[in-house]
């Protein structure tokens, strides 16, 4: 693809010893698979078009080799990440917890491999608030037998910024993972969670917030796989989308045939605070075992008026008492951050950007 | 303090309200007591400025001034205050920095000097013992995961802190074990004075035992069918809504 030739030559402006075989297999490959297209299912709200226009100075690929590339790529955004990456391979040992969250390097495109050994416990912090103009992040991760994994991403770049971020965890028996996803920023953000219940026991929460403004467009795709009888998952989503910003969330829940006590649950709300702001948030549950318990609900609403009211009747000016709303109802999932340092600052740049949020601030 | 004349109100275009006049003074604590359904909560979620209510005809006066163009805030700062039957959880945010907020929006809209962390914490702390709750409650988001008692208790506390001087109670009794209502009556004592006033909707007799009322209305069909002293509240209790529904 003509278009894609600056990728191929910033690849070729690396050092000799970068361009390394699988690099470059992964390379072509991007090179021949392109970007998704909108045709797909998967990408109908969002155009990678943009990308294919980046200018060649933002490509940036990483000069440094790490063992992480793979040999079979999912799509031409897997290969692109597998060419230009860099990242950590690790592996917690057996019944380790890990005193530290882990804080991969702050790398443009960054792929990397865990592996939780049985009955370990860690927690990622995946952070795309960097000012590169194209980031790209992937990550693949094991949890072994009874290993619990606590993971954060965070996007709050800046207003230009593109940003692809895809995860895939596998869970073993017993596995626990817990997963907290939160889009404030950038111009075109698309992110990617896989979740494999793969044996009996494993349970996945996850929860999410997308709050774009200007006329940033955030993509959010998840799939929970309940591939083994007796798994939880539980998926809470939360979207509010300001000025003409645009916000897509899709998830999918399928129940494989050997599922069966599958316990799931998917929660979808969204608060659309402005005329020309647009979700398109879209719940998918396919099921083909026959005793399961799966819940599920989306809303899309305005501000609670009855505790709007409340909030007035004790004396708070109605801007005041709307901004108190619209935290609360993004609270509900930053509250899950089990990172003090991080919830901080991820609250702090969420008030920045709602209407009247410096007003809840000051009350703080 | 205030004067409801012939008030009509009706939400989605069904009437509640069907001519209320009432008067309170400065120092008086009135009671209105009636059936469900028979309007008790309209007009006290009218008088706190909610708007999904209708007001048809007549007129509200609050301290000489039209009550009904004034905003929900406006209301609160001069001096109105509505304790909820149902309280709002607001999860996120605690209870000190809404009680804070609320306090000095109101100072503000009333030209009054804010009040500064320290002194609120001690204004706060005092009010908290008065009402036995534990302090570690303030840093306890708004409602959030209290009962049905704590959460009475704790609109007792917010009017002890804002200090109005209107108190429209809306069913607080209800849902109350007899510990909780001696505690949410203790509170209304507390706030009594010449310069106050009291609305009390209550259903049941029960908070009457503890919060002598100088006056009882009683509210059938949107309209006071009868009013009286604090013995028509104990004839309430004995005789049911029955024969003041077939009077009327």
């Amino acid at each position: 693809m003509d278009m894609l030739a600056s990728y191929r030559r910033a690849f070729e402006a690396l050092p000799a010893a970068a361009q390394t075989a699988p690099r470059r297999a992964a390379l072509e490959r991007f090179l021949a698979l392109g970007l998704p297209s909108t045709q797909l299912e998967i990408w109908k709200y969002t155009d990678l078009a943009p990308l294919a226009a980046l200018p060649e100075t933002a490509l940036l690929p990483e000069a440094e080799v790490s063992t992480t590339a793979t040999v079979e790529y999912a799509d031409g955004l897997d290969a692109l990440n597998g060419a230009y990456a860099s990242g950590m391979d690790r592996s917690i040992p057996a019944r380790t917890r890990l005193p530290e969250p882990l804080r991969p390097e702050n790398r443009t495109h960054q792929r990397h491999r865990l592996r939780l050994e049985p009955g370990s416990e860690a927690t990622l912090i995946l952070n795309t608030s960097g000012d590169a103009l194209f980031q790209t992040i992937f990550a693949d991760i094991d949890l072994a037998a009874g290993s619990r994994l606590h993971l954060i991403r965070i996007s709050d770049a800046g207003m230009d910024a593109h940003r692809v971020t895809r995860v895939r965890l596998h869970l073993a028996r017993d596995a626990y993972a817990d997963v907290v996803s939160v889009d404030l920023g950038g111009k075109l953000s698309r992110h990617d969670l896989h979740v494999d219940l793969n044996e009996p026991g494993a349970e996945v929460h996850v929860h999410g917030l997308y709050a774009p403004t200007g006329s940033g467009h955030v993509d959010n795709h998840t799939w929970i796989e309940h591939r083994a009888p007796h798994c939880v998952s539980r998926e809470s989503f939360r979207g509010l989308a300001r000025d003409k910003a645009h916000a897509v969330f899709n998830g999918m829940i399928r129940v494989h045939p050997d599922a069966q006590k599958t316990d799931s649950e998917q929660r979808i709300a969204n608060l659309i605070l402005s005329p020309g702001a647009v979700i398109n948030a879209k719940p998918e549950l396919e099921i083909y075992a026959d005793d399961v318990k799966c819940a599920h609900g989306a809303t899309f609403g305005q501000l609670d008026t009855e505790a709007l009211f409340y909030l007035r009747s004790r004396g708070l000016p109605e801007s005041t008492a709307r901004a108190l709303l619209m935290w609360t109802f993004a609270h509900d999932i930053l509250r899950h951050i089990p990172l003090d340092d991080v919830r901080g600052r991820v609250s702090q740049r969420l008030l920045r950007q709602l209407p009247g949020g410096e007003q809840v601030g000051a009350l703080q | 303090m205030l004067d409801i004349q012939d008030l009509h109100a009706s939400i989605d275009g069904k009437d509640i309200l069907k001519g209320i006049t009432l008067k309170i003074n400065a120092g008086e604590i009135h009671a209105v007591m009636g059936p469900n359904g028979s309007g008790k909560s309209t007009l006290s979620k009218l008088l706190a400025g909610h708007d999904d209510y209708t007001v048809t005809a007549g007129s509200v006066l609050f301290q000489g001034e039209n009550l009904l163009e004034l905003d929900p805030e406006l209301r609160a700062a001069k001096g109105i205050f509505l304790g909820f039957q149902y309280p709002v959880e607001i999860p996120g945010v605690s209870n000190m920095v809404f009680l804070k907020a609320a306090l000095n929006a109101q100072r503000k809209a009333r030209g009054e000097k804010e009040l500064d962390a320290g002194d609120f914490l001690a204004w706060v702390r005092h009010r908290v013992k008065l009402m036995q709750m534990d302090t570690a409650m303030l840093s306890r988001g708004v409602n959030e995961g209290f009962s049905g008692g704590e959460k009475k208790r704790n609109e007792i506390l917010q009017m002890l802190v804002l200090e109005p001087r209107l108190m429209v109670l809306d069913e607080t009794d209800s849902g109350l074990d007899i510990d909780a209502l001696k505690v949410v009556a203790d509170g209304i004592n507390l706030m009594r004075s010449p310069e106050r006033a009291a609305l009390l909707v209550t259903h049941y007799q029960r908070l009457l035992d503890y919060v002598q009322p100088d006056y009882v209305h009683v509210l059938a069909g949107g309209r006071i069918v009868k009013s009286g002293g604090p013995e028509l509240a104990r004839e309430l209790e004995e005789k049911g809504y029955g024969w003041i529904q077939q009077a009327a």
